[in-house]
């Protein structure tokens, strides 16, 4: 497995290749790894005694030119190098072996790349395999349970949806929480991958101590993930590759034991209200005043809207590469198309991507350039309103809610729906909306880098790296004239109601790194690196766009203005709104690194920031690191031991979070100042009025961070992994401070505040069977883990806590509540506990609640993996687990709110509410006197989890039976994701913190196909 | 490729000369403090902005879900069932929002005052100046007055405990305790009689004019039972603004009519509040109808409250407030005490802003009405000088208004009864419009009146039918909000919290 993992980097090392004029034949073969029989490619083949090379392709081949009477080299990291005389043989196949003791992978680290050997830094690197032709839309939820530290939460099933990405806990309370994403060199915008094919991706590499960080300044404080796209090799032929799947997606389950249409209504009529009673005011009303008899509830309609707004979603995803090289110049062009359905109705993604990567050379090898240009659109349909209240705009609430004696059956038009105007009837409202109701948004988004480096002399390189990142997002949204809503809220004096929005915002950031690096090995132990950086970061935001309200049913169309009603009496108002944000950044910094016969090393790295947001108080910030290493291994007292890798890796550091407000680029772009508006006022008429009020000592966040972590292979690397202990802590955190009222404000946020994240990675890999054949039966086990627990110290106030935030001492966001305590068997009231312990029916709202020691932040998540070969069946399986979650179940408290009857369905649950004096039950009565009284940790459930995340199974169709064929190579497969959930989580998603009336995350099913020719 | 060096020196230079652009942005359209007010001109527009700062609907709905004017509708969604059922605590959204909204309209009014002391107008500004400057002073005024009304346990008492008295633009770190009730009349009469001082305008419907300031100063008088100031003042309105007849009063909620209007705060389409608001909450906003309905007042409106079954009862067929304030597609079943499901067969959806401009429930906030003032006079008559007769004849002249023929003259017992009569009169003449829970918690006690909700309403919601007027809750607890920023302001708690 090692050899796959490392195969990439190759891509990045310098080879030479000459011409000459002996007589030459060629010879061609393909290279493989022995331990798993995959192709190797980036082995350097290199004819013995010359400066002739090659390297393999991606599917191990190669063709080089050789004399009868040489010897071909081939070597590659980590294996033992093999040498083959050529003799008469015009074909040479090899096998690698593996060399545990020059394990030697390169590693990014920061702004400069290292042998893993010489690395001082916590890093993990995830490939290209465990990405590829997963079905998820964004790469970003691919990366779930890969690596420790990292975690990711999706709490929306749209297809690209944004997912939330923390590293090591949880580093700031209203900054930025994510790290700092760069493609090829490109930083880019955090929140938005739905545009990006994750087919086009080589390798992520997640950077996690301040060693590996603080040289990122104040945009490293949470980490960084550097993401690099495939290339192609110099040197090598046309290579074609087509990866195919089709992937199916259904809703996850739930047990809320929801009730059918008979359980309703004979649980309505139980209560004397709703259709059940014959008192309803919806459209289904057989009783029409008189209850119903148990014949009617029997003959009542069942209609599933559970299986009505939700579907079975379907996708579908090709990618077609062409990768090759000549002697001085190579490149990948990638296209791909993907057209996903969300489960949930209207909600889609469509997307194309083009991409095309070139390198190329000077043939002396000094000057060397790279382009990486990747251009996408994706259009996608996206219902708003998901997780609101609104009855007539979540299709989530229909779903979930709706009574199931009402169905599309009783749907006429949305005129019909007025009168009575019934909760009762919302399933028929949210029908009328899917068919009436119009949202999708287009994007382009379009990432470019260039770099040029260029050998000054053997030991001093320049460089320069620029990149730009570009998204055009169109938002389109009409609500139909004709629509239930337009006429509803249009009302008589506005019979051509609905409106049209459209909304253009465009965003474009620009990065430029200039660098000067010097490296020398000075009598062969001692190898120094000094790099000298200068870093240039503008960002630029714009958006435009209008509201046509009043629209003419006889020409409208969505998107389009042929059916605008001109501006009358005020109502028709046509409304444009537009904005210019800028942001800015600036800095220099600089890096050391010492190595001494890769036994010793220590780095150094200090970096001059400046962020455009400070500029009013201040501007300029100090970031350093240093950190050091010991390579046990390779002293000369473990020559004979069993373990063949340990290294014992330290740091220390701080990393800056300039992104205070949490909003991106453009968030909160001048904090500092007092700023009055000019705006709407009094009568609509034009007025000025205080806008914001300065914070005259605002700086950025400081992350410091210490790391010690050890890095081990035993038994050939059998066994392998890395453990890592950490503390982060967070200073001048930049947090509401309440004000008193009389100030005219209530709170101004403020740096103050300490926030700790102290934690434990892991990562452990054992390789229980290796095979002793090319085909032999593999098994392969790996557990990734992080334990990570946070502490809020130095809260801005007297008491030591704030609610809705914590407690000195405390974990953040610690949950502050009163504490239910079941049902009164006397009344049917609900019970609480006061603040010390004693039951009551009346507690004090206020002073009776207490800390809970309970949050939304996992304290352990992780994965592990069982994945097993044989002949060419592969079996890889991943199963996720989060600990130490709690959330409130809304949905649940839905279900059971007795308050809904004859407008909303139950869980069966609620058929245990109380009824009479004795009774002992855990639903209070439906009229209990203090059921909406108190707000309580009655629904606060556990949302630990165990997931088998992902689950592949494939077949490598083998060469013999493709000789002829023109096909290189094949393979098919099933992958799944989302497949089973063991949780104590009653809802859709356990992994959801969408809250309620969510859109869940899907379980996925694909099947696909990769053909190489 | 030396060429290539020269040009990457040349880069490396450019972006250290150039990287400025990058850390030193001023953002478009940004207006700093220093010129945001340089002429009078500039005061006018920020009048404007203070002016929008003020909103009646916090009171209206709070004052109508906490009280007895509305019951829980048929198209209930789950709206105000905690104040409906009496729960107010200093958690509750009614008194952090009366206690935030009133600070910060003082804070941006003191902050036109101050501006406006760093301009020196043109002669022929120094009208349109003073006359900024009055509104200012009275809004400023009326913010702390509803201050007073509501956070002090007896604003007749000057010993009690009030609000802190903030006449200046505070610090950020400023952490005040509570001034004496006394204290902070003076700082609401003070700025009452500087803004009576500049004013001069005589009268305006959407403005604040001098009578707008003297119905304050009645009000404030009548809050503090000082009966005498309040029967001087709302004798002379009342001559100034007769009553309206019955198609004037009608017209008046459809804001096509000011006869009876002193001021009233506009709200037109489009506008700050041209939209729903918080439905069901205090917090409010929006349409004043939004209180009370989804989407307009009417049946198929979506009414999640509607009339409470008893002040429905108290409103004579004849009487134009039934029309005005009761919507035709109502469903009035006299059975309704006896009807075993009264939720759908007996809805009284109300109409008191049905909505103008063509806008459903958006209509103009009566701040001051003659009637108000009549009803002000009352009550100084009995208070001052026992003049049941009085009172009685002053009753009689609205009935009469209202119902559009003569009525006959009531006669009243005694003090408590004509107490009783002139709240019963409040309830109709100024339900839905934020009187009620004040007027209780000044007369309820010497009217022997309380909250007192129609059985059929209350019993199908939880019980809670009826409060006496000498109940702590008629006093807003210093909300946890404050608490949190001022934790000495916590142990100067009102009773009862």
């Amino acid at each position: 497995m090692k050899l796959k993992l490392t195969w990439l980097m190759t891509l990045f090392m310098a080879f030479v290749m000459q011409l000459s004029f002996a007589q030459e034949k060629t010879v061609t073969g393909t290279v493989t790894s022995a331990v798993d029989g995959f192709p190797l490619p980036g082995v350097s083949v290199i004819v013995k005694g010359t400066a002739r090379g090659v390297q393999t392709d991606f599917d191990g081949n190669y063709s080089i030119k050789a004399s009868a009477n040489e010897t071909l080299v081939f070597t590659y990291v980590g294996t033992k190098t093999v040498e083959e005389v050529v003799g008469s043989r015009s074909s040479i196949n090899v096998s690698m072996q593996e060399d545990a003791a020059v394990l030697d992978e390169v590693v990014v680290t920061g702004y400069r790349t290292q042998s893993k050997a010489t690395s001082s830094v916590s890093q993990v690197r995830v490939t290209a395999e465990t990405i590829e032709n997963r079905p998820n839309a964004s790469f970003v939820q691919t990366l779930s349970g890969q690596a420790p530290g990292l975690n990711i939460t999706t709490s929306s099933g749209q297809p690209g949806g944004n997912s939330l990405v923390q590293l090591r806990g949880v580093a700031s309370i209203n900054g930025n929480t994510e790290p700092l994403f760069i493609i090829d060199g490109a930083p880019v915008d955090e929140d938005n991958f739905r545009s990006l094919n994750p087919q086009d991706i080589a390798s992520i590499d997640i950077l996690k101590d301040a060693g590996a960080t603080a040289i990122y300044g104040n945009r490293g404080a949470n980490g960084v993930i550097i993401i690099k796209t495939r290339q192609g090799n110099f040197g090598e032929g046309l290579k074609v590759n087509y990866n195919g799947y089709v992937a199916y997606s259904t809703l996850q389950d739930n047990d809320y034991n929801i009730m059918d249409a008979q359980d309703l209504l004979r649980y309505e009529r139980l209560r004397g209200n709703g259709a059940g009673a014959g008192n309803s005011t919806g459209v289904f009303n057989p009783g029409a005043g008189s209850p119903l008899t148990d014949a009617q509830i029997e003959a009542a309609p069942n209609f599933d809207w559970t299986d009505f707004f939700f579907r079975t979603g379907v996708t579908q995803s090709h990618t077609l590469s062409l990768t090759s090289g000549s002697d001085n110049a190579s490149q990948f062009t990638s296209f791909g198309f993907q057209d996903t359905e969300g489960v949930l109705q209207d909600s889609d993604l469509k997307r194309f991507n083009l991409r095309t990567n070139v390198t190329g050379k000077s043939s002396n090898d000094k000057f060397r350039y790279g382009a990486n240009l990747s251009i996408n659109y994706s259009k996608s349909n996206e219902p708003n309103s998901i997780g609101s209240g609104a009855i007539n705009r979540n299709y989530v609430l229909g779903a979930y809610q709706s009574v199931p004696y009402i169905s599309t059956a009783d749907y006429s038009n949305g005129a019909d729906l007025l009168s009575p105007l019934s909760f009762t009837n919302t399933p028929l409202f949210l029908y009328d909306r899917l068919l009436t109701y119009t949202r999708f948004e287009e994007e382009v988004k379009a990432i470019g880098s260039v770099n040029f480096s260029y050998d000054i002399t053997d030991w001093l390189t320049a460089g320069v790296v620029l990149s730009g990142d570009y998204q055009s997002e169109f938002l389109t949204r009409a609500e139909g004239p004709e629509s239930f809503n337009a006429i509803l809220f249009g009302g008589a004096e506005n019979p051509t109601s609905g409106f049209q929005d459209q909304q253009s915002t465009r965003q474009f950031a620009y990065n430029q790194v200039t660098s000067l690096n010097f490296n020398k090995t000075f009598a062969d132990k001692h190898t120094v690196d000094v790099g000298l950086y200068t870093e240039y970061f503008k960002a630029h935001f714009r958006t435009f766009g209008y509201r046509q309200n009043g629209l003419d049913p006889k020409t409208f169309f969505p998107g389009d203005g042929s059916g605008f009603i001109t501006p009358a009496n005020g109502l028709f108002g046509d409304f444009a709104n537009a904005n210019i944000l800028n942001a800015g950044l600036f800095s220099y910094f600089a890096s050391l690194d010492y190595d001494y016969d890769t036994k010793y090393g220590f780095s150094a790295t200090v970096r001059r920031d400046a962020s455009y947001r400070f500029a009013g108080s201040n501007r300029w910030a100090t970031f350093y690191s240093v950190s050091g290493r010991w390579n046990i291994s390779n002293e000369s007292f473990m020559d004979d031991s069993a373990i063949d890798n340990l290294k014992l890796r330290a740091s220390y550091g701080t990393a800056g979070n300039q992104d205070i407000v949490g909003l991106g680029y453009f968030g909160g772009p001048d904090l500092t100042e007092d700023f009055f508006g000019t705006g709407p006022g009094y009568g609509n008429a034009n007025s000025i009025g205080l806008a914001q009020l300065g914070n005259r000592s605002l700086e950025w966040e400081t992350v410091t961070q210490t790391n010690i972590g050890i890095d081990f292979g035993v038994w050939n690397s059998r066994l392998r992994g890395a453990v890592d202990v950490y503390e982060k802590e967070t200073s001048d955190l930049f947090q509401s401070t309440p004000l008193s009222a009389t100030t005219g404000v209530t709170q101004q946020n403020a740096n103050t505040g300490l926030l700790y994240n102290r934690g434990i990675d892991f990562t452990v890999d054992y390789d229980v069977f290796k095979p002793k054949t090319e085909g032999g039966f593999g098994m392969s086990v790996g557990i990734v883990g992080n334990y990570n627990q946070t502490e809020l110290q130095d809260i801005p106030n007297t008491e030591g806590e704030i609610i809705g935030l914590g407690r000195n001492g405390g974990i953040l966001f610690e949950i502050f509540s009163l504490r239910y305590a079941g049902v009164n068997p006397a009344n049917g009231n609900l019970l609480y506990l006061t603040a010390n312990g004693d039951v009551t029916e009346s507690p004090d709202a206020d002073t009776d609640r207490v800390w809970l020691d309970k949050n939304l932040t996992p304290e352990w998540n992780g994965s592990f993996k069982v994945n097993f070969d044989y002949k060419n069946f592969f079996l890889q399986t991943q199963f996720n687990y989060v600990l130490g979650v709690d959330r409130f179940d809304n949905d649940y408290a839905g279900f059971i709110n007795a308050d809904n009857v004859g407008q909303f369905n139950f869980s069966r649950d609620i058929l245990r509410e109380w009824t009479q004096p004795g009774d002992i039950t855990d639903i209070p009565s439906p009229t209990a006197t203090n059921r909406n009284s108190f707000g309580s940790d009655r629904f606060l459930r556990s949302a630990d989890y165990l997931r088998l995340r992902f689950a592949s199974f494939g077949y490598n169709v083998p060469a013999k039976f493709l000789e002829n064929t023109g096909i290189s190579n094949a393979r098919v497969y099933v992958n799944g994701e989302n497949l089973i959930t063991w949780s104590e989580w009653r809802g859709f998603d356990a992994e959801s913190n969408g809250g309620q009336r969510s859109y869940p995350t899907p379980r996925t099913i694909s099947v696909g196909f990769e053909l190489g020719f | 490729m030396k060429k290539f060096s020269k040009i990457l020196f040349v880069g490396l230079l450019t972006i250290v000369m150039g990287c400025n652009d990058a850390i030193d942005i001023r953002q478009p359209g940004r207006l700093d403090a220093q010129n945001a007010f340089r002429s009078v001109d500039d005061l006018q527009q920020g009048l404007l902005s203070v002016y929008n700062q003020w909103d009646l609907t916090p009171e209206i709905a709070f004052a109508s879900n906490f009280t007895d004017e509305l019951s829980v509708g048929f198209d209930s969604g789950g709206q105000g069932f905690a104040l409906y059922d009496f729960v107010l605590n200093a958690g509750s959204v009614a008194a952090s929002n009366f206690w935030v909204r009133n600070y910060r309209v003082n804070n941006r009014a003191t902050l036109l005052i101050e501006a406006a002391a760093n301009i020196t107008p043109e002669a022929d500004e120094q009208d349109q100046y003073n006359n900024i400057l009055a509104q200012v002073y009275a809004i400023r005024a009326y913010a702390n007055l509803e201050l007073l009304t509501y956070f002090s346990p007896d604003p007749t008492d000057d010993t009690t405990l009030a609000a802190p008295v903030v006449d200046f633009v505070a610090p950020l770190d400023y952490q005040p305790l509570r001034n004496t009730t006394g204290e902070m009349w003076d700082y609401v009469n003070a700025d009452l009689n500087t803004a009576l001082s500049l004013s001069n305008v005589q009268s305006n419907a959407t403005f604040i004019s001098t009578d707008a300031i003297n119905a304050m100063r009645a009000r404030a008088a009548l809050t503090r039972k000082d009966y005498g100031t309040a029967q001087t003042l709302s004798s002379q309105l009342l001559s100034a603004y007769p009553l309206a007849n019955q198609a004037q009063y009608q017209a008046m909620f459809l804001d096509n009519d000011n006869t009876e209007i002193i001021f009233k705060l506009e709200r037109v389409v489009n506008g700050p509040y041209d939209g729903q608001g918080t439905t069901g909450s205090v917090t409010a906003g929006g349409w004043a109808g939004a209180r009370f309905a989804f989407v307009d007042a009417t049946l198929a409106g979506s009414p999640y409250f509607e009339m409470d079954r008893g002040l429905f009862n108290l409103i004579d067929t004849d009487d134009v407030r039934f029309d005005v304030n009761i919507a035709p597609t109502s469903v009035i079943n006299p059975d309704y005490a006896t009807d075993p499901d009264p939720v759908n067969t007996d809805i009284l959806v109300i109409q008191k802003y049905p909505g103008s401009e063509g806008r459903p429930l958006m209509n103009d906030l009566k701040v001051f009405r003659s009637s108000e003032m009549l009803l002000i006079l009352a009550e100084s008559r009995v208070a001052i000088s026992n003049d049941l007769t009085g009172a009685a004849t002053l009753i009689k002249q609205i009935r009469d208004a209202r119902l559009g023929s003569a009525q006959p003259l009531p006669s009243y017992a005694s003090a408590q009864e004509a107490y009783a009569a002139i709240l019963d009169e409040r309830r109709v003449e100024l339900c839905f419009e934020g009187f009620r829970y004040k007027d209780l918690k000044r007369i309820g006690v010497a009217a022997n009146r309380g909250i007192d909700r129609d059985q059929t309403d209350c019993t199908t919601q939880s019980g809670a039918c009826t409060l006496a007027a000498s109940d702590f809750r008629f006093t807003l607890p210093i909300p946890i909000i404050e608490i949190n920023a001022n934790a000495g302001i916590g142990s100067q708690q009102n009773p009862g919290y």
